[in-house]
């Protein structure tokens, strides 16, 4: 390195200060604010160590809520990742036309998400709601969307597929594009059946974004707040409580801040070791199939 | 950190969404936040009108919304907010958090000019904690039992007077496109409403006199169990119901019978809404027990806008005139304008609202009470919807209950 070039980390400054102001100091605020006991209506905090994390993991209500979780991430990434595979695999084969349909699946995703989850609440309102409506036209009682525990979590699935699959099947979309055609043609010409070419050629060229979209999707739906938020508030009772739901009512609702701070730090580890988890997992996949 | 700053961002954002489309105002207009029923539309309005044109800037929002948009302002010390509704119950809670201005001192200053002892000792008690007053009485509203009078007519049977004949006529009327009665259980406000009263008409109330809860006792599991049993009459969705749902419920048609507030009265018999004109009538709600609650405007204590003429306009909106007119929506505390014989002539829900107030019950008196609420009504929905007993809910319930108080130092 030359002389001049010793000077260039200055100009990491500028980025590395903004990214301190806005994430790492209130990331280090609200782990220190984890070790109080700080309820914000009362006029002191009490520092109580771990003891926020050691009450908060002996609840049957944070498991609960980690369960939740766990089911409509895995639930609502499997469905947009198998749709969305399967919407793109389509677009890719229709050739001409898929510019407009790939644009009409999208919309869904350009709405944002508090409204397109207002629009859901009222089509899966009971009775005068346009699902509803519609199937009682038919005779058919349709199932308690909301009321119920179980289809309260499908329709929570349902919603976060319904936003976010456009989104999975643009990425795998623009993938195929990079995939080499000679390799299909030559499968073709040795006999292979399109499954064994989906299985053996399209999946093993798709990994590093396949790896892409279901980290960033499975990330984002643990972080999964607003849709719940308008759709179920968490209920009913605690069928819906995700994670970030359960954060939520402790720091806004109950005004627990200290204790929704040290739930902050516990879902973030969770995350963070969930990622890795299945990034390691996929890499280790894509890595073998290379040999 | 990133993920509460999240929630927090995307709560302000969903939040501000609601009231963005209220037109930009001078930046010096007096911010009001209310609950939104016709009730509250009125009386902000007369706010609105107490002033000249551009100084109020009313927001009206379902009543969560505005808790947690109150909260959050107030936490901050911030004086985004000047003027604020708020129940009985969050006024103890709010004033409790000193996030509220006391108002004796204008009390006393306009007692003359606005007749201000016209509003009864239990009122101005109701709207005061630790003896200072913290908010202007705007309405006193209770719980009315809500019925189709041409069906029970035509059925040729009467109301039902105790839980037992509710449970009966339920199920006598339920049919698949008209629920036998309604239910509000959407968490926490509606359906802690609801509870209340079962847990006061059947159980043995909330707590005893040590603040131990008491609601998971015998009386209370029976309590809870028979609104799980009511439960299957009422419309699909009831988990998710408020108020809003409810009402319309009642006046599409689709419901027969159930608990609602006294200020959902007038909408029964509006013909743009409603679809059963002239056929509700109103009783006092089976067993008694159902909520009675005093609501009022308070100032924030950050506001920094002028007190006086926020008092004032407060005033203005609660003065005998405004509200004789307002009194279609809600039942005005005010002596003079409850003892007017004309409005019980002129709405026909007002006597069943004064045997409403005979037998209902207020909230546990406690700033803690909307915590209470949200751990005990949350249970409930996992006992009404399966997901546990309803006893292991109840004493589950109970132990976080018991637990959050004692945090809250109320057992040294």
């Amino acid at each position: 390195m030359v002389r001049w070039q010793r000077s260039l980390w200055l100009f990491f400054l500028p980025s590395f200060g903004l990214l301190a102001l806005v994430l790492l100091w209130p990331l280090a605020y609200a782990v220190y604010l984890s070790f109080f006991d700080y309820y914000l209506g009362a006029p002191e905090r009490t520092f109580v160590g771990l003891g926020n994390y050691a009450g908060l993991l002996g609840e049957a209500r944070l498991w609960n809520s980690i369960g939740t979780t766990l089911i409509i991430a895995l639930g609502s990434v499997g469905l947009e990742f198998l749709v969305g595979m399967g919407l793109a695999l389509a677009l890719y084969r229709l050739g001409t036309g898929a510019r407009v349909f790939s644009t009409l699946l999208f919309l869904p995703h350009v709405v944002t998400p508090v409204v397109a989850t207002l629009f859901l609440k009222w089509m899966l309102a009971a009775n005068w709601g346009l699902v509803d409506a519609t199937l009682l036209t038919f005779d058919i009682e349709p199932p308690d969307w909301l009321g119920s525990p179980f289809w309260a979590k499908v329709s929570v699935i349902l919603a976060d597929a319904w936003i976010f699959t456009p989104l999975v099947m643009m990425v795998l979309y623009a993938a195929l594009q990079g995939l080499d055609t000679a390799q299909i043609e030559a499968a073709k010409i040795d006999g292979a059946s399109d499954w064994r070419i989906f299985r053996h050629i399209i999946v093993p060229a798709l990994i590093p974004a396949i790896i892409f979209t279901i980290s960033v999707r499975l990330m984002d739906v643990f972080r999964f707040f607003d849709v719940i938020y308008v759709l179920t508030g968490g209920g009913p009772g605690t069928a819906t409580e995700t994670i970030t739901m359960y954060t939520y009512q402790l720091g806004f609702r109950m005004l627990e801040v200290g204790k929704a701070s040290a739930l902050g730090v516990i879902t973030l580890i969770v995350v963070a070791a969930l990622l890795f988890t299945i990034n390691r997992t996929l890499t280790r996949i894509y890595r073998r199939g290379d040999q | 950190m990133k993920l509460l700053t999240g929630i927090g961002a995307g709560t302000l954002g969903v939040l501000t969404a609601m009231s963005a489309s209220t037109p930009a105002l001078s930046q010096d207009a007096i911010r009001i936040i209310s609950h939104r029923t016709p009730a509250l539309e009125y009386y902000t309005n007369a706010m609105k009108e107490a002033l000249p044109e551009g100084r109020v800037n009313p927001e009206l929002m379902p009543i969560d919304k505005e808790l947690e948009l109150a909260s959050i302002t107030m936490s901050s010390k911030s004086d985004a907010i000047d003027v604020i509704y708020l129940t009985d119950t969050s006024l103890q809670r709010f004033a409790a958090n000193g996030w509220l201005e006391p108002l004796d001192d204008l009390w006393e200053k306009y007692k003359d000019e606005f007749n201000l002892d016209d509003f009864p000792p239990s009122v101005i008690e109701s709207m005061s904690y630790n003896g200072h007053i913290y908010s202007m009485p705007i309405l006193t509203n209770t719980e009315l039992f809500y019925y189709r009078k041409d069906l029970f007519d035509e059925a040729g049977a009467k109301p039902p007077a105790t839980m037992d004949d509710y449970l009966a006529d339920a199920a006598r009327f339920h049919s698949a496109r008209r629920a036998g009665t309604i239910m509000s259980l959407k968490p926490v406000d509606a359906a802690l409403n609801e509870a209340h009263w079962y847990i006061n008409a059947i159980g043995d109330g909330w707590f005893d006199k040590d603040w131990r809860p008491i609601f998971n006792n015998e009386a209370g599991v029976e309590a809870i169990t028979r609104l799980k049993e009511m439960s299957q009459y009422a419309p699909r969705g009831f988990t998710a119901h408020a108020n809003d749902e409810s009402t319309i419920n009642l006046q599409q048609g689709l419901a027969t019978m159930g608990l609602q507030w006294f200020t959902r009265a007038a909408t029964m018999d509006n013909p743009e809404q409603s679809r059963v004109v002239g056929k509700i009538d109103w009783v006092a709600p089976p067993g008694g027990g159902a909520r009675v609650a005093n609501d009022g405007f308070a100032i924030s204590k950050f506001s920094s806008g002028d007190r006086d003429e926020m008092f004032r306009m407060m005033a203005t909106a609660a003065s005998r005139e405004s509200m004789t007119r307002g009194a279609e929506f809600a039942m005005p505390p005010r002596l003079s304008v409850l003892e007017n014989e004309e409005l019980a002539q002129k709405y026909r829900w007002y006597p069943a609202a004064r045997a409403a107030l005979e037998g209902g019950r207020p909230f546990p008196a406690m700033p803690d009470f909307l915590d209470v609420g949200e751990i005990v009504t949350r249970h409930i929905l996992r006992a009404v919807t399966g997901e546990a007993e309803v006893k292991a809910a109840l004493d589950q319930a109970a132990s976080e209950t018991e637990k959050l108080l004692a945090s809250r130092g109320y057992y040294k």
